[in-house]
Parts: structure tokens; C-alpha cells; sequence
């Protein structure tokens, strides 16, 4: 296997090894198939010779009803083809799926925030779904259509050995010539690709927030959007189109050629008495014949460049590295503790520092709250403790362990937080909760319902838990989506509880409700709460304000809370009045 | 309306694009003729003594040949322009209409599914619209081929042509089943790609939950429920196609059968039989084609089908009418309407607005309202009581099942057009960021020089934001406003109708993500102002204090309303909301 094809090569093996059996099987039936392709030029020779000798009838027939047998046997093998090829192929494509998304989903968020769902749907789903028929049929075809091509050309040569060597340098260049087209079209396509991801990007997040252009009359701009986008697929796709087509007509050109030869050398050898009209007509069927390895191996190609394309897409989307690395396995404390931050300075972009030389201590089961304005780092700060980032400097403990230390599923394990955002599937309202995890029993789910007070929304659900919700949660106001996050926590059962702008969404009344249940759940646990209003920190037992990233203020809340020169004690000033009138 | 009719006017679009590949089509297969009969002329001349004669048949095959694949590279050229054109007129229709449907409800589907039709339906539509012209040149060469091959002799040529109706009516009976499978697969198929979609839109939700693995789990199971859907759909096309392939080598068969006898008497050439074999390929492949055009035509029903469910309600004629879709030239003019007198607000009325959601039963009920010119209005209420709705139902974002809309006293019949800028815009709580530019995010394709657009910023108390970023306004904010805080993010929404300097001015809770400082700023600054009129629904104690009128929610009902001082007499509710926020600042305080 020559470089440029090692790559396709691993992936076949690596895919297609578990279903040995059934390729196995495949192989078997493309062969046999080809087998009686390579025989029925010889029947027809001789079916022709016994005819123009004009004796023989019965004889004439028995051939004649050979040739419809061999017929009637590679019907069955050309559907068992199709549906084992079927079955290979999709099995292999859903692993590389998961592989994939696997992949993805364990990338970083930076790697996220670079791209739409919309463009990496394309890519797990439109670029396997294409590599698909790439993992059944690919080296199958291939492999078996050289075959019958050097069977076919091995046929002629013991016809005569010019004969021969005459249509081996003809398929030569055939295929050289088709070998030299074959990277033409790649790049065309790439671009083609990447017009057709950005499209339906554009299309995913715009039907996502429609409402948003609705309301700002923004629709005829987004058209507008929508036309250059179509444009650039048309202008891409297009160039691409041509070069397919231009592969298209010069190998339909070269078998014209081909067998404008083979009548040629048929003519010859008939007129030097070399050959019977059943072999010239046998000549020039083999070199009809010729063209079906070389038209599928083209064809196979021209999927290839399709192929290619997606292949090289998915493997640099492989190729992406997470800089998070799991830890090797720490333990972390199984009760509640102490958290610190030593130094800890971090960026998103390099020089763009979003925390400078952050040190600070909770003791276990304390409560800390954070304030700052937005853009302070507050969130940046609860990221860094999940490992969605590493700091770029310093580090931070939970208990005596570095957070690095510990598997990055435990770490996940111990900490659990309710964010602004609420992500709704288009699953059950017990998938929604769960997050698809079966283990977790009803009991459980109906308790955390009327622990987080949704005991009335609830009651209207016509399923019960089996009840589907909707993308983007319709029926459900955004009170209750944030009441639903605080109850996908409270199933999880966290040692470390992070709060960030929980209850920004609640109005006064609704999140009196939920008061009882965040103590509860702060119970014996260590947390920390992210607020912009001074209301949703009340909780807390100290106090530490963000001021750019740096630590502005850091101490006791009710000493601070006293204290008339602390910045805390101002905003409480102000948060009194509410606002600045 | 029939699949047909929706072709007819999809062809219609670009009539002669569509004809000159029908005609393309017809040169092409008129030229694939030529070989046949050159190569029985060949056959039958080769015994001969005229040996000149037969090169120059040689070189007539080649000429032949290379015609045929000129013509072809033609045709190839011109077909993906009619396609890509059809495809984006079938885009541009969808898009158009989602976009002027009811707000909350124009997407019947989530977006990962309606991503799915919009790209393989419309494709498979798009596709269509090629390949029928070359069913038409088909059709008519071979008929040609037909006649031909039947006054050759026309025993055998009938053997070739019966199979060909055998397997129409084969075709007619398993279609039904085709589409029933095809369906079934394009289900399975969208509801693994709308699970891929929402896994990717939560990945911060399930890296912090920990939940990868049950997701994968969950994205494997429906793979797998789409693999065996789209197996049973291959088994079914695939024993009809294989069957119409092998029909070469079964009709050669039956070729030597029933020529035997007249070979071996002399009436049927070696020539005429090369002349039968080289077109059985080409007649069985037409026959192949035609048949999988059928199944393909009734697949199509399927297509469009869904493409409708995406308009639930619209006439079939808006899918495929006719438009500009812009491939080539100049782009159409970024629309802006400004403002004049005759949009000027005096005063808004709503009477009895009602609104139930079907899954729930929840809703409003029976809502009176009533702005005058400057007003600042504030909704007000728990959780679920309604308030949210209320303003989609005022704007048309959601059909009302009761209730009338005057707009200075005259009946307004479809809000939902009507309140768009510059007579209103709207903020809503989930601020819907787009993968675009800081400025593009605001002006969502107004041109900068017909809008105040540092005014805007400004009013949304983002001037400050906007000056940390490197690239300022051009800082790209990353899919759905990610690289921006929650806080910006609501900020840009305000902006957003700042910008576009609308009389009525919506809010649904503008400030629920903001800092106490800046939250103090912004409506600092939106009192000052006061250019136009407010709603805006709120539980803040400043906005309730500056109210010149207060609606408060219960239960989707209006359970009070008027001036703060009144309210705090007269209404438990209004208390309660109003205590509640009391305690929690109070107990900072002590």
C-alpha cells in the first residue's frame, strides 16, 4: 500500500475488521459475479462460430440456455451484494459516528465556540454518511474489477500474444489517464463542502432564533444573507461539477477509442485469417467488456474525490488536540471541601488576561459568593474549577488535591452547577433530567420535582415523566427551564455546588420557592454563588469581589457587610436604591 | 397538489434551461444510435472483399463518439446550474415563509430536523429536476432504438420489449412499499441528526454534567434505529434495480434462445445480433432508469410532503413559486424603512387577548391593556404567570384564540406583521445571538449610515464592552453570541432595538442577567431618554417605581393593575411580589 493511500487503509482495517465474516461473504459473491462475466464472451464466440457453420440446433440452444442460467445465478449474488454492502457500510459509518462524536464532545470549548452545531452536523453526518458507501464498496469494487481486468487481459493473450500487449497498453494509458484526473476535482469540492456547511449553518442558528428576526424586522436582510450564501455553494459547485464532468467524457471518449481498436485489430487478424467472426466479435466484447473494471474503477474514483474530501475533513477534525488532559486519578475528598486558588492567572487569547494572580480559600462547607461586574471573570472562574480551561499559571485545589491530579470525570462528579443557559432535548421530561442515564429510579425524579417546587407544572404534563418537551422548551417559561437545571443537580447529588446566575430568571415570588431547596443542597456542602444581584448571595459566608480579574475585595460577609469603606458595603448602597437615579 | 404540478412549476421557474437539457439530452442519445448501426454494417461487411471500406466504417464510429461525448460535457455543465437554481429557489421559498410565520410558532419541527429537510429533501427535489429531461431524451432515442431493433426482426426485438412491461407493473406494486420504507428512513434518519444537533448546541451543559456517555448512548441508539430503517429501504430498491441491471444478461440469454433458430437458417446476421447486443444495454438501462424514475417520482411525494410540514397551513403554491434567487449579478438593496409620521404610535389597545398552549393548557386569559404615547408600562408576576406570553401574543408571535389589537384606535388584523420596525421591536429574554460580527449582531443588515449606531451601544450601556475587545464592533461573537457574557449578550438584544429607533419599545426582562451597576446605568439612561413608547415586563422594584402603569399576572390572568401606591393598597399579589423583593434586600441589610 503506497503512502498516500495508508491513511484509507487504516481506516478500512479498523472499521471493517469486526465484521470480517460478512466482508468475507461480500467478497466471495462480487467475485463469483465477475467470474461469470469473464466466461460469457467465450460462450458467445462459440454460440457464433456453431451458428454461421449452420449445422447443430439443439446444441445452438444448449449454449443459449447456459448463457441464461449463469444470468439467472448472479441475480441472486447482485442483491445479497447490495444488502450486505448495506449492512457493512452502515454499521461501520454509526461506529465512526460515535467516534466521532465522542471526539467532539470531548474537545474544548474553545474548539466549540469556533464552530456551529450546524458545521459539525455536516461533518458527523453528511461526511460519514458519504464515507459510508466508501467503507462497503471501495476496495471490494476495486480489488475485484483488477481482477476481471487482468483476467480479461490475460483471456487475449493467450488469443495472441499481440492482441495482448496491444490492449494491455491501451488500459495503461486508461487508467494513467484517469489516475491523473483523479485529484483534479478535490479541491472544488472541499470549497463545495465548506460553502454547503456555512450555509446551513447560517440556516441552523437563524431558524433557531427566529423570533429575534421576526421582531427586529430583520427578515428580508437575512435573505439577503441566504442569496450570497447560495451563491457561493453555486459558484463552488459548479467549478466542481465541470471537472467531474470532465472525467465523465474523456473516459466514455477512451472507450469509444478503445473499441474502435478492438475492430481494428479484429479486422486485421480476420483478414490474415488469424480469426473467426465469433473471435472478432469476442475481441471487441472483451474490450466492451473492459470498460465496465474501468468505468467502476472511475466511478469508484469520482466518489473517491468525494471521498477524499470527507475523509480529509474528518481527519482534521481528528486531528484536533484537547488541551485538557485527564488527570491520572487522584481522589477526591467524599465530603464537602475546602477549595483554593493559588495564583492563578488565565486567557482566553493570549495577552488578553481575564484572571491575574486570583489566590483565595474557602474552608469546607462554606458558602462563598462572588461579585463583580460583567466581564470580571466570575464565570471564567467556575470554569476553571470544571476544567473546561486550564489556568495558565497557578493552581487550584479541592481539599488537599490539585484538580489537575483527579479524573476528569470525578472532578465532574463532585461538582455540580446551575447555569443561565438551560439546554432542553427534544426527549422525555425524564431524559431531560437525567440526562439519558437509566439508572437514576422514578421515585428519585418525582421527589426532585417537588423539592425545586415544579410540582404544579408538573400535574399538567399529559405523560407524566414520559411527557416529551421540546427544543427550546415550548410551554415551559424560562423560570421553569432554570427551575428544571436546579433539579438536573440536585439528581446528581454534587459535593461542590456552583451557582452562576441561578437565580437571575426568578422572579421574587418563584425563587422563594426554590430557597428551601438551595439550602438544603448547600447543606454540608461547600459552593459558591455567582450573582450580579446582591438578593441571590444573601447565603453566602463570604464575601470576594472580582475587579478585572483581580481580587478586589475578600472577606467575611458580615464583617465586610458592616464595614462603611468596603466596596461591599457600597454596593449594598447602591443595590438598596437598586439603581443610580 | 400532485407531485406533477409542483414539478410543472418548478419547470416553469427556468423553462429554458429545462428544454435545452431535454434537448441536449435527445442530441446526446441520437449519437449513442450511431454506433450500433455502424458496428452491424461492420459484422456484416467484414467477410467482404471491400477491405478500404471497413477503416473508414472504423473511423465513422470514432467521429460518432466523439460528438456524443461533446454534446455530453454540455449537458453536464447545464445541469448542475438547474440544479443549484432549483434548490435555491426551494431554500429561499422555505426560508421566506418560516421567517413570516407567528414568531414562537414557525418552526413545526426542531431546527436539527428542519436543517435535515431543508438540505436532502430539497436536494432530492433539485436532482429530480435533471434527471427527468434525461428520461425525456431517453425515452425518445429509444423508442427510435426500438423501431429499429423491431424491423430488424420483430420476434425477437418483442422478447426484448415484454420484459420491459413486466417490470413496470413489478415497479407499480412494490412502490407503495418503497415509499413507506423511504419515509421510515428519512425519520429515523432526521431524528439522529437532530439529536447530534441539540448534543452539540448543550456541549457546555453535558461536559459540566458529566454526561457524555449517556448522550453517545442515547445518539447510538437512534443510529442504529436509522441503519435498519435505511437497510430495509435498500433491500426493497435494490431487488428492483438489481433485477432491471441483470436484465442485460437475462435478455442476452433470451437473445441466443429465440435467434438460434433463425442464425442457424441464415435470416438473422452476425451483424444483426451485434447490433441487438450493443443495444440491450442501453435499452435495459432505460428500462432500469424508468423504473427507479417512478420509484424516485414517488419518493418525491415524500419530499415534498415534508417540505410542507415545514409551512403547516400554507398554500402548496408557495413552495415552488417563482422568484429571483439571486446566483448571478447584483444582490438585492438591504431594505430599510424609515420612520415616518404614519407610523407614529398614540395609543395601543388589547382587549381580552387569550391564548391557551395546546401541550399545557396554559396560558393568558381574557387581558385588557391600554399604552398611550410615552408610556412606561410593566408587566409583573410569578413565574408561569403569563407575562412572557402575553407580550408574544400582543406582538403576533403567538396566534391569540381571542382578543382584539387597536394601533391608534384602528383594528389591527395580523400583528405579527404589523409590529415589526419601525413601529416596534423587541428584546426578548433569550437574547438569540448569531455566529456574525459585534455589529452585524446589532444592525442585523441595516446600513450603518441610516441608523444611530454609537447612540445605540450607548443606550444599552455597551460602549465600555465594546472598547475592551480588540476588534471592537468587528470582534466576531463565536455560534449563538458564546464569546460574549450573559449579560452582553442581553445588552446586544437591547441594542438591537435601540437601533432601530422603533416607536414601541418591548422588554422581557431586560435586566434578569445584568450587574447591579450596570443594570443601574441602562435604565438610568432608558428614563432619560424616554424618546418613545415602553413595555416592558419586569419584577425590579426601580422599573416598578417608575411605572406610569402596572399590569400584574396571575395565573395567566390579570389579577390587578394601575400605580404602584394603588396596587400595594389594593392588591395581595402585588404585595407579595413586592414584599419578596423587599426581605431579600432586607436581610443583607440587617
Amino acid at each position: 500500500m503506497s503512502t498516500p493511500l495508508k491513511p484509507y487503509w487504516n481506516w478500512l482495517t479498523h472499521y471493517l475488521q469486526p465484521q470480517w465474516p460478512q466482508v468475507g461473504l461480500l467478497t466471495v459473491l462480487i467475485f463469483s459475479n465477475l467470474g461469470l462475466q469473464l466466461v460469457n464472451p467465450l460462450i458467445l464466440r462459440y454460440f457464433i462460430d456453431t451458428a454461421i457453420s449452420g449445422k447443430a440446433l439443439p446444441m445452438l440452444i444448449t449454449t443459449a440456455l447456459v448463457f441464461l442460467g449463469m444470468a439467472l445465478l448472479s441475480q441472486g449474488a447482485l442483491v445479497s451484494e447490495a444488502y450486505l454492502g448495506e449492512l457493512i457500510g452502515g454499521t461501520a459509518a454509526n461506529r465512526l459516528r460515535i467516534d466521532l462524536a465522542l471526539h467532539c464532545l470531548t474537545l474544548d470549548l474553545s474548539f466549540h465556540h469556533a464552530h456551529t452545531p450546524g458545521e459539525l452536523i455536516e461533518r458527523l453526518d453528511g461526511d460519514v454518511g458519504a464515507l459510508s458507501n466508501f467503507f462497503s464498496r471501495f476496495v471490494i469494487y476495486v480489488l475485484g474489477n483488477l481482477l476481471l481486468l487482468i483476467g480479461i487481459l490475460a483471456v487475449l493473450t493467450h488469443e495472441d500474444w499481440r492482441l495482448g500487449l496491444g490492449l494491455t497498453g491501451y488500459s495503461l494509458v486508461v487508467l494513467l489517464v484517469l489516475n491523473g484526473l483523479r485529484h483534479t476535482a478535490v479541491p472544488a469540492w472541499t470549497t463545495t463542502r465548506e460553502a454547503q456547511a456555512d450555509l446551513f449553518g447560517f440556516l441552523e442558528e437563524r431558524l433557531f432564533s427566529l423570533q429575534v428576526i421576526r421582531t427586529n424586522g430583520a427578515g428580508a436582510s437575512m435573505l439577503r444573507r441566504l442569496y450570497s450564501l447560495m451563491r457561493r455553494v453555486f459558484q463552488s459547485e459548479q467549478k466542481a461539477q465541470v471537472m467531474n464532468a470532465l472525467v465523465i467524457n474523456t473516459t466514455s471518449f477512451l472507450f469509444g477509442l478503445g473499441s474502435a481498436l478492438g475492430l481494428g485489430l479484429g479486422a486485421f487478424f480476420f483478414y490474415t485469417g488469424r480469426a473467426t467472426l465469433g473471435t472478432v466479435y469476442m475481441i471487441f466484447y472483451y474490450i466492451q467488456l473492459l470498460s465496465t473494471p474501468l468505468r467502476q474503477i472511475t466511478d469508484q474514483v469520482q466518489d473517491f474525490q468525494q471521498v477524499h474530501a470527507n475523509l480529509n475533513r474528518i481527519q482534521e477534525l481528528y486531528q484536533v488536540q484537547r488541551a485538557i488532559q485527564d488527570g491520572p486519578g487522584a481522589a477526591l475528598p467524599a465530603e464537602a471541601s475546602a477549595i483554593t486558588f493559588q495564583d492563578v492567572s488565565f486567557s482566553y487569547n493570549a495577552g488578553d488576561a481575564v484572571l491575574r494572580h486570583l489566590s483565595f480559600h474557602v474552608p469546607p462547607g462554606k458558602v462563598l459568593g462572588i461579585l463583580g461586574r460583567t466581564g470580571s471573570g466570575k464565570t471564567t472562574l467556575a470554569r476553571l474549577l470544571f476544567r473546561l480551561y486550564d489556568p495558565n499559571q497557578g493552581n487550584i485545589l479541592i481539599g488537599e488535591v490539585d484538580i489537575r491530579a483527579a479524573r476528569l470525570a470525578d472532578l465532574r462528579q463532585h461538582i455540580g452547577m446551575v447555569t443561565q443557559e438551560v439546554q432542553l432535548f427534544n426527549a422525555t421530561v425524564r431524559d431531560n433530567l437525567t440526562f439519558f442515564d437509566p439508572a437514576i429510579p422514578d421515585e428519585q425524579i418525582l421527589q426532585v420535582i417537588s423539592e425545586v417546587g415544579l410540582q404544579t407544572w408538573y400535574r399538567t404534563l399529559p405523560n407524566g415523566l414520559d411527557t416529551k418537551l421540546a427544543t427550546g422548551g415550548v410551554g415551559l417559561s424560562a423560570g421553569q427551564a432554570q427551575l428544571l437545571a436546579f433539579a438536573r443537580v440536585f439528581l446528581r447529588n454534587p459535593r461542590l455546588i456552583i451557582l452562576d446566575e441561578a437565580s437571575s430568571r426568578l422572579d421574587p415570588a418563584t425563587e422563594q420557592l426554590i430557597e428551601r431547596a438551595v439550602d438544603r443542597l448547600l447543606q454540608d456542602r461547600t459552593g459558591l454563588i455567582i450573582a450580579h444581584h446582591l438578593a441571590t448571595i444573601q447565603r453566602a459566608d463570604e464575601i470576594l469581589i472580582l475587579e478585572d480579574g483581580q481580587l478586589g475585595e475578600y472577606g467575611d460577609r458580615r464583617t465586610l457587610m458592616v464595614d462603611p469603606l468596603s466596596h461591599f458595603y457600597r454596593l449594598l448602597q447602591t443595590g438598596l436604591g437598586e439603581f443610580l437615579v | 397538489m400532485k407531485t406533477w404540478q409542483w414539478l410543472w412549476r418548478l419547470v416553469r421557474f427556468k423553462p429554458w434551461l429545462y428544454f435545452l437539457l431535454v434537448g441536449l439530452w435527445i442530441v446526446s442519445f441520437g449519437l449513442l444510435l450511431t454506433p450500433g448501426l455502424i458496428l452491424r454494417v461492420f459484422f456484416d461487411r467484414l467477410s467482404e472483399p471491400a477491405q478500404a471500406a471497413i477503416w473508414l466504417w472504423i473511423a465513422l464510429w470514432l467521429a460518432a463518439i466523439a460528438g456524443r461525448e461533446g454534446v455530453r460535457l454540455i449537458t453536464f455543465t447545464a445541469e448542475p446550474w438547474m440544479e443549484i437554481t432549483i434548490s435555491a429557489l426551494l431554500r429561499k421559498n422555505l426560508f421566506e415563509q418560516i421567517l413570516a410565520r407567528p414568531g414562537s410558532q414557525a418552526l413545526s419541527c426542531s431546527t436539527g430536523e428542519a436543517i435535515n429537510r431543508l438540505r436532502d429533501d430539497v436536494n432530492e427535489i433539485a436532482v429530480f429536476m435533471i434527471w427527468s429531461p434525461l428520461i425525456v431524451g431517453r425515452l425518445l432515442a429509444l423508442s427510435i432504438a426500438g423501431i429499429i431493433l423491431f424491423r430488424t426482426d420483430s420476434f425477437i426485438a418483442l422478447t426484448v420489449i415484454l420484459p420491459f412491461a413486466l417490470i413496470v407493473i413489478a415497479t407499480i406494486a412494490l412502490g407503495r412499499r418503497i415509499t413507506r420504507a423511504r419515509e421510515a428512513s428519512r425519520t429515523t434518519a432526521g431524528n439522529a441528526t437532530e439529536a447530534l444537533g441539540e448534543m452539540l448546541s448543550a456541549i457546555l451543559v453535558i461536559k459540566v454534567a458529566g454526561a457524555e456517555t449517556h448522550l453517545l448512548k442515547h445518539f447510538h441508539a437512534l443510529n442504529e434505529t436509522r441503519r435498519r430503517a435505511a437497510l430495509q429501504e435498500r433491500l426493497l430498491t435494490e431487488s428492483l434495480g438489481s433485477f432491471w441491471l441483470n436484465l442485460l444478461n437475462l435478455g442476452t440469454g433470451f437473445i441466443l434462445v429465440i435467434a438460434s433458430r433463425s442464425m442457424s437458417r441464415g435470416s438473422f446476421t452476425v451483424g444483426d445480433l451485434a447490433l441487438f447486443i450493443y443495444y440491450l444495454p442501453w435499452i435495459t438501462d432505460f428500462i432500469y432508469s424508468f423504473g427507479s424514475f417512478l420509484a424516485r417520482y414517488r419518493q418525491l411525494g415524500v419530499a415534498f410532503r415534508r417540505l410542507m410540514e415545514l409551512l403547516p397551513g400554507a398554500s402548496p403554491a408557495t413552495l415552488v413559486k417563482s422568484g429571483p434567487v439571486y446566483l448571478h449579478g447584483q444582490l438585492p438593496e438591504a431594505p430599510f424603512s424609515p420612520k415616518t409620521e404614519a407610523h407614529r404610535l398614540e395609543s395601543l389597545e388589547a382587549q381580552g387577548l387569550t391564548y391557551h398552549y395546546p401541550n399545557t393548557g396554559q396560558g393568558i386569559e381574557e387581558i385588557n391593556l391600554s399604552l398611550r404615547r410615552g408610556a412606561f408600562t410593566v408587566i409583573t408576576g410569578r413565574i408561569g404567570s403569563g407575562k412572557t406570553t402575553l407580550l408574544h401574543v400582543l406582538l403576533g408571535l403567538l396566534p391569540k384564540t381571542a382578543g382584539k389589537i387597536y394601533w391608534n384606535g384602528e383594528l389591527i388584523t395580523d400583528p405579527g406583521s404589523f409590529f415589526i420596525p419601525p413601529r416596534s421591536a423587541y428584546a426578548a429574554q433569550v437574547p438569540g445571538l448569531f455566529s456574525d460580527t459585534f455589529r452585524e449582531n446589532v444592525l442585523l443588515g441595516l446600513l450603518e449610515e441610516n441608523v444611530d449606531l454609537p447612540g445605540a451601544i450607548r443606550s444599552a450601556v455597551l460602549e465600555e464592552d465594546v472598547k475592551a475587545l480588540v476588534q471592537g464592533l468587528d470582534t466576531r461573537v463565536g455560534p449563538r453570541g458564546v464569546k460574549l457574557s450573559g449579560g452582553q449578550m442581553q445588552r446586544v438584544a437591547a441594542a438591537r432595538v435601540f437601533v432601530r429607533d422603533p416607536e414601541l419599545l418591548v422588554f422581557d426582562d431586560l435586566s434578569s442577567a445584568l450587574d447591579v451597576e450596570t443594570e443601574g446605568i441602562l435604565w438610568e439612561r432608558l428614563f432619560r431618554q424616554r424618546k418613545g413608547t415602553y413595555l416592558v415586563v419586569s419584577h425590579r422594584r426601580s422599573a416598578l417605581q417608575q411605572a406610569d402603569h402596572i399590569l400584574v399576572l396571575k395565573n395567566g390572568k390579570l389579577e390587578a393593575e394601575g400605580k404602584l401606591d394603588e396596587l400595594l393598597e389594593t392588591s395581595e399579589e402585588m404585595r407579595q411580589l413586592w414584599k419578596s423583593n423587599k426581605s431579600t434586600v432586607g436581610r443583607i441589610s440587617t
